[in-house]
């Protein structure tokens, strides 16, 4: 999964701005279409995951590279 | 010796006892006897859990910082406009010192403690608006304003200013005037004051990042 159609490094915010911009950078894209984030927040975590419950967007991937935090959502 | 309690559970009224002793008398006013008669257990069984006074008041930290509050929900559910979402965020945190005055107090002791790895909790709680409300002004004052930086940074300030007042004089010294005031009330007023203070209240005027 290295594919994405747009990416978005909220690194050193705090939540919920990674959020609110992952909102903001998803509403650009099209159906389908892969955002990849990356953030330092550890809270990052489970707010996107419950991020991706609450908007129905699929979190494709989530894990750590480099001590940062990564994340694939594909737009529903 | 102590009425016998299983392992985690000891643990956990540790961690209960401590907090709240550290919430009302800061680090250095509590000592490890005093916790241990409040437990109803030696210091040498509360060693066995925690090797020092230090270690103990870093798992109370790290125990709050778990039931850290989420934003997402309000994020998700309210507009995108910069004062609503501010006013979702206050209530959150308003509501998370509801549930658990203490949070509160420890880090008004904690001020005063000068313990580094408290602060860095406690800024990191503010750190959330701080975030918010820098990366907003700087798009939402779009024009050119003289020394932008330190007038955002004083903004912030402000904000965590008011919000902490509002919490120390409805949570510490309950006044009378506050005690019928909602925290939905609470968290729109101080929004609305702060918005109409740094001059971007025309009516959804923009829309955040």
């Amino acid at each position: 999964m290295s594919d994405y159609d747009s990416e978005l490094d909220a690194s050193g915010l705090n939540c919920p701005l990674p959020i609110l911009r992952a909102k903001k950078a998803l509403a650009a894209l099209e159906a389908n279409q892969t955002l990849r984030i990356i953030a330092t927040d550890p809270g990052s975590v489970k707010d996107f995951e419950a991020f991706c419950k609450q908007t129905g967007n699929e979190l494709v991937s989530s894990g750590e590279e480099g001590g940062k935090f990564v994340f694939m959502i594909k737009k529903s | 010796m102590s009425t016998r309690l299983p392992g985690p559970e000891r643990r956990l009224l540790i961690l209960k006892e401590s907090q709240r002793l550290f919430a009302e008398k800061g680090f250095h006013g509590v000592s490890i006897d005093e916790i241990a008669r409040a437990v109803n257990v030696s210091p040498a069984i509360l060693y066995r859990h925690f090797e020092s006074k230090q270690a103990l008041y870093d798992a109370v930290l790290r125990e709050l910082s778990s039931q850290r509050e989420s934003y997402v929900e309000a994020v998700i559910n309210s507009g995108a406009g910069f004062e609503e979402v501010l006013i979702s965020m206050t209530e959150v945190f308003i509501h998370s010192i509801d549930e658990n005055p203490n949070l509160l107090r420890i880090e008004m002791q904690s001020l005063l403690d000068g313990n580094s790895a408290t602060s860095e909790f406690f800024e990191n709680r503010w750190k959330s608006f701080n975030d918010y409300i820098n990366f907003s002004l700087n798009e939402l004052l779009a024009y050119d304003i003289d020394d932008r930086e330190i007038k955002i940074l004083t903004a912030s300030l402000m904000f965590q200013g008011m919000v902490r007042e509002a919490l120390l004089q409805k949570y510490l010294q309950p006044q009378d005037r506050l005690i019928d005031v909602s925290l939905n009330e609470l968290s729109r007023e101080l929004v609305t004051l702060f918005v109409r203070a740094v001059g971007i209240d025309r009516p959804r005027a923009a829309e955040t990042d």
